[in-house]
């Protein structure tokens, strides 16, 4: 089978990978670079588990091929973290209790800073659209709704 | 994944000549990939080969005198923030856009795909139909325009040919005030789930009067639909509250829908009239002749 040479940098790494024509960017994050937070869940792009950023914009990495971002910026939450210091949305997530299970809160986050990286000061109504492809079948919405906009809030430097 | 899906190639031309020779070499053994929000999903066993349209030059959104063209490969998103897009008689693209799927299915979906996937139910479509869009499909003997209402040909049957390849959407300028509206239902109206029924409409009005409507109905018939009995009966009128609930009745019945998962037939008929009703009217504030 043949192989597909592609250069992505990841979380600001630049990675240089021989892929299968059907390997998923998720499967690559995975199964060759080790990052485990992006998560399969439904394989059809509706639960959102998958997400990740693609040049800045939420992208569902169990249907984009590996092949297919040859070139571009990728950001998983693995990358969101600077030294020792969590993101404000990770942070705020935790303090509020925005995580049960926690398998749909890396897309979810991942989604959420792509909202917050374009609109620093976003209604909730955005949030909530931003976050319509990330299912949660366990705590819910209100707690994460919340935690984006703490996270906001915190990011503009307001208390 | 589903193991049966195993394409051995993947290749991405950089020219529209290669990308038709590779089309022409493979046939039906070839799948284009634009966003692959279709594609992944289905996952088709027969794709020995994957053709990525992605270097083609095939994004952008043109504004010229004779109307809007768009590249096959310009992504739901961009069409549903354009500011080209933002004023009648394209703003039934915009709606349509902006109610496809979730934020971020929209972020990799692409005009193109949601045309060539065929669906019944498909968005963009029926925004096209009212708009009278044209569509530029190149194979190896050149180029074709089809009009986007000889597309569609019984369920994901479509007016393309295995070597062929889509490339832009070409929307003529509107003669004349217009107004348009798209409208859809689906179990929750932010989920990604796709239409129980949709609809998209246009008036053009000349002083008081609708000269010319145009309704275009999903998810009721093996293809999108033009309701063309409901378009007639509100020609050369003025529309008020009873021409338009005459319109939608007559739509409700020509349309033919099935029963599945998502709806009856029954109440697809019912919700037809309804959105129909709801895009007659939103079409005539929009082009400022309603209420009276």
């Amino acid at each position: 089978m043949a192989r597909v040479n592609i250069k992505i940098k990841v979380n600001g790494k630049l990675q240089e990978l021989g892929v299968e024509a059907h390997e998923t960017l998720l499967d690559t994050l995975r199964e060759r670079l080790g990052l485990l937070a992006a998560k399969y869940g439904c394989g059809d792009g509706e639960c959102g588990a998958c997400t990740v950023l693609v040049e800045g914009n939420a992208t569902l990495s169990c249907l984009t091929l590996a092949a297919h971002v040859d070139g571009k910026d990728i950001e998983t939450i693995e990358g969101l973290e600077q030294g020792s210091h969590l993101h404000p949305l990770q942070e705020s997530f935790v303090e509020q209790g925005a995580i049960q299970c926690g398998y749909c809160t890396p897309g979810m986050i991942m989604s959420a800073k792509a909202l917050l990286d374009k609109d620093a000061d976003p209604s909730e109504e955005k949030v909530r659209r931003a976050i319509s492809n990330n299912l949660c079948r366990c705590t819910g919405y209100e707690k994460p709704v919340k935690a984006i906009l703490e996270a906001a809030r915190r990011m503009r430097g307001e208390k | 994944m589903k193991p049966f899906f195993k394409p051995k190639a993947y290749f991405r031309p950089g020219s529209l000549g290669k990308a038709v020779e590779l089309l022409s070499n493979f046939g039906d053994r070839a799948k284009v990939l634009a966003g692959g929000t279709d594609l992944l999903v289905q996952k088709p066993s027969g794709a020995e080969c994957l053709i990525d349209i992605a270097d083609l030059g095939l994004e952008y959104i043109k504004e010229h005198e004779n109307g809007v063209e768009i590249g096959a490969a310009t992504t739901v998103r961009s069409i549903g923030v354009s500011g080209s897009l933002s004023s009648e008689p394209y703003l039934v693209l915009r709606d349509a856009a902006c109610a496809l799927g979730t934020p971020t299915i929209r972020n990799m979906a692409t005009i193109g795909g949601n045309i060539c996937n065929a669906s019944p139910a498909a968005d963009l479509p029926l925004a096209l139909m009212v708009l009278g869009a044209s569509l530029t499909i190149m194979g190896p003997a050149g180029k074709r325009e089809v009009n986007i209402g000889e597309f569609f040909e019984n369920i994901g049957g479509k007016n393309i040919q295995a070597d062929e390849l889509l490339l832009s959407i070409n929307i003529p300028a509107s003669r004349g005030r217009c107004g348009t509206s798209f409208q859809k239902l689906r179990h929750h109206q932010t989920s990604i789930d796709i239409a129980i029924v949709n609809v998209a409409a246009r008036m053009t009005c000349e002083k008081q009067a609708c000269v010319k409507a145009s309704i275009a109905l999903g998810a009721v018939a093996p293809t999108p639909i033009y309701a063309r009995k409901a378009e007639a009966l509100l020609g050369k009128k003025r529309p008020n509250a009873a021409i338009i609930q005459e319109a939608a009745s007559a739509a409700s019945e020509e349309v033919n829908p099935i029963d599945d998962v998502r709806g009856s037939k029954w109440y697809r008929k019912k919700m037809a009239a309804v959105l129909v009703r709801r895009a007659l009217e939103e079409s005539s504030r929009r082009c400022g002749i309603w209420p009276e």
